[in-house]
């Protein structure tokens, strides 16, 4: 990625006193997939919206492949979208829907049949050609709007929130549909969505959004193990958080006393500087293994299937989530018992004043 | 699965508007129907009324002043709609007032107004002779033109309404996603807004030209004995001449020819919707 295929520098957007997005900064790689993820309201929308040009930026600046797109119409950018309702053209067949870019953009005549027969097959969907978009299943309506938004062969792709619609079984054969559409296809795509495990599953690298500003831009797996903040670790994952206060600094060991006990864990921070400890809940195991230790009280166990969580209380009300494969024997609500955990999977955060609640 | 069908009690609630229609309006047109037919003898009296050249000017009269009644509204009011159907809050209810109020003033308080605005040294006239467009003052009342004016000022609302309620309903993200598939504005509003509303258009085409072919009060007082439609020939025969035969006559030619329009506008809008 030494050079970016998109770039956003600066984008701000502001609705009356309401900052949405706060001069944001986003480079994207040529057929790379991105997404924006976030709680509503963090602006990954607005951000959509403006490199799609369906709403000016206040501030900032859109290039795409060399072309600067800031104020150019939706229709001269070349930037497909699917958007969260799908909006495919009610009076219109399915073939009509994924033609009507081709025609739009004055295609020859022949190489619109062909072409729409093409999408149509990649996206599972050449049976339904002559069927009208009504007749068809939040699915299926879902691949026509891929098929019409990929036709016209978009630099770049943007997804809303694509997937919002379907339920759970559905929305994951699409994701792995999706992914392997986009890399025959070879399309760029910004993908938009609240669900983390989405944004998980199908990016080359994910950008957590926060009040109109990028937290945290990596890899799912950066983004799961090393979240840059603690509304990255809240927003991404299940964690167990622990507040403390430094009581010393060793040559980038901090010493963190918490109200269930002395937590070490690597970080720069000034003695006496409170902070937030967290750590995910399948690198915590009951026993004595890890560096860290702490001995919790259990109070309350969730199977979940494939993992169990247990819940436990930490002394000075301090709570801990476990995961674990199964229950270990001769375990039950109302017992103590340590829990341990290792340096390295002790992340460290300074307390912000409005705490680190997202 | 019963074959048997029993009457939905829901239906009942349609009854006092049914039998309100029946007998304050089905009764006396079959009576009328009644008497254009079997007044003095069958069809004789659509014979002798086709046979008179009048009858056609007064048929071409009534056709081509409601079409272009209709079109001027059309041409007004789609635009209008289309501002309507996207403005929001305080702005559409504005619009909406402004397009509504106006219903409230009767079409005799209106036709005065008129008088006052289309006469030869009414606003309009020196509007267009202090801009040149015309070399002189003109007179439009007592025109056709001044009773196209005057007829679509009234019926402007009835075409704006139910395109509007279509527009309306259609998603603005369906205009988006045209935008991002290439389209142009222009391609957008001819491949997905106008064929969306076409149910809107054909409503109001049909609203305003049944109107409009029918008006009685409009032209009499903006033209005048002069220019005589199906609706004020009608009027006059009962009225004035007391020829019964004649009136019922012609009320009958001009309903079947709204019934015709309505009719046919209704059949292209499911043809033109087809897809839909």
């Amino acid at each position: 990625m030494t050079t970016a295929f998109l770039d956003i520098t600066g984008a701000g957007k502001r609705f009356g006193a309401a900052t949405v997005l706060d001069g944001v900064d986003l480079s994207v790689g040529k057929a790379e997939f991105i997404s924006l993820l976030g709680p509503s309201g963090c602006g990954k929308t607005t951000l959509l919206r403006i490199v799609a040009g369906l709403m000016p930026p206040d501030t900032g600046k859109v290039v795409l492949d060399g072309d600067e797109i800031t104020r150019k119409p939706p229709h001269r950018r070349d930037v497909g979208v699917v958007f969260q309702n799908y909006a495919l053209f009610p009076h219109l067949t399915v073939a009509e829907n994924v033609a009507f870019g081709l025609k739009a953009r004055r295609a020859p005549a022949a190489a619109i049949a062909p072409t729409v027969a093409r999408f149509l097959d990649l996206v599972q969907m050449g049976a339904f050609a002559d069927r009208s978009v009504r007749a068809l299943s939040g699915g299926q309506q879902q691949r026509v709007a891929v098929a019409r938004a990929l036709a016209v062969g978009p630099k770049l792709l943007l997804l809303d929130e694509p997937f919002s619609a379907l339920d759970r079984k559905l929305r994951e054969a699409m994701q792995i549909d999706l992914r392997r559409i986009l890399r025959e296809v070879g399309t760029t795509a910004i993908f938009v969505t609240h669900d983390q495990d989405e944004a998980l599953t199908m990016s080359d690298r994910i950008a957590v959004m926060h009040r109109g500003g990028i937290e945290q831009l990596g890899t799912p797996a950066e983004i799961y193990h090393r979240p840059a903040t603690p509304f990255a670790l809240d927003f991404v994952g299940l964690s167990s958080r622990l507040p403390g206060k430094v009581a010393s600094e060793d040559s980038g060991i901090v010493h963190v006393d918490t109200g269930a006990g002395a937590i070490r864990a690597p970080g720069n921070f000034i003695s006496g500087s409170a902070v937030v400890l967290g750590v995910r809940p399948e690198r915590i195991a009951v026993g004595t293994e890890g560096e860290n230790r702490i001995d919790a009280t259990l109070r309350d166990v969730v199977f979940q299937g494939a993992r169990v969580q247990l819940h436990f209380v930490a002394p000075e009300g301090g709570r801990l989530l476990v995961e674990a494969h199964e229950v270990p024997p001769g375990v039950a609500p109302g017992v103590t018992l340590p829990l341990s955990w290792k340096l390295a999977d002790t992340l460290l955060y300074p307390a912000t004043p409005e705490g680190y609640a997202a | 699965m019963s074959t048997t069908r029993r009457l939905d009690p829901v239906l009942l609630l349609a009854l006092p508007a049914t039998l309100y229609i029946a007998i304050v309006y089905g009764l006396p047109l079959l009576f009328l129907m009644g008497r254009s037919l079997f007044g003095t003898g069958g069809l004789d009296s659509f014979v002798g009324f086709f046979a008179d050249p009048f009858s056609w000017t007064v048929l071409a009269n009534t056709l081509r002043s409601a079409a272009l009644v209709t079109l001027v509204c059309l041409v007004i009011g789609y635009p209008t709609a289309l501002v309507l159907a996207r403005a929001g809050g305080f702005a559409q209810a504005a619009i909406l007032v402004a397009i509504i109020l106006p219903l409230s003033v009767g079409v005799v308080v209106k036709a005065f107004a008129w008088q006052i605005v289309l006469r030869r040294d009414g606003i309009v006239s020196q509007a267009m002779t202090g801009l040149g467009l015309w070399s002189e003052p003109q007179r439009l009342l007592f025109t056709e033109a001044g009773l196209v004016i005057g007829a679509a000022n009234i019926f402007v609302p009835f075409m704006i309404l139910p395109i509007y309620a279509v527009l309306k309903l259609v998603d603005p993200r369906l205009g988006e996603a045209a935008a991002t598939l290439g389209a142009s504005p222009i391609y957008r509003f001819l491949k997905v807004a106008l064929p969306l509303s076409l149910p809107g258009i054909v409503t109001g085409v049909a609203f305003v030209f049944s109107m409009a072919a029918s008006m009685y009060v409009i032209p009499s007082l903006v033209i005048g004995d002069r220019f005589q439609t199906l609706a004020t020939l009608t009027g006059r025969s009962f009225l004035f001449m007391r020829n019964e035969q004649l009136g019922s006559t012609t009320a009958v030619v001009l309903l079947a020819l709204t019934v015709a329009v309505v009719i046919a506008s209704a059949s292209l809008s499911r043809r033109l919707g087809g897809a839909q």
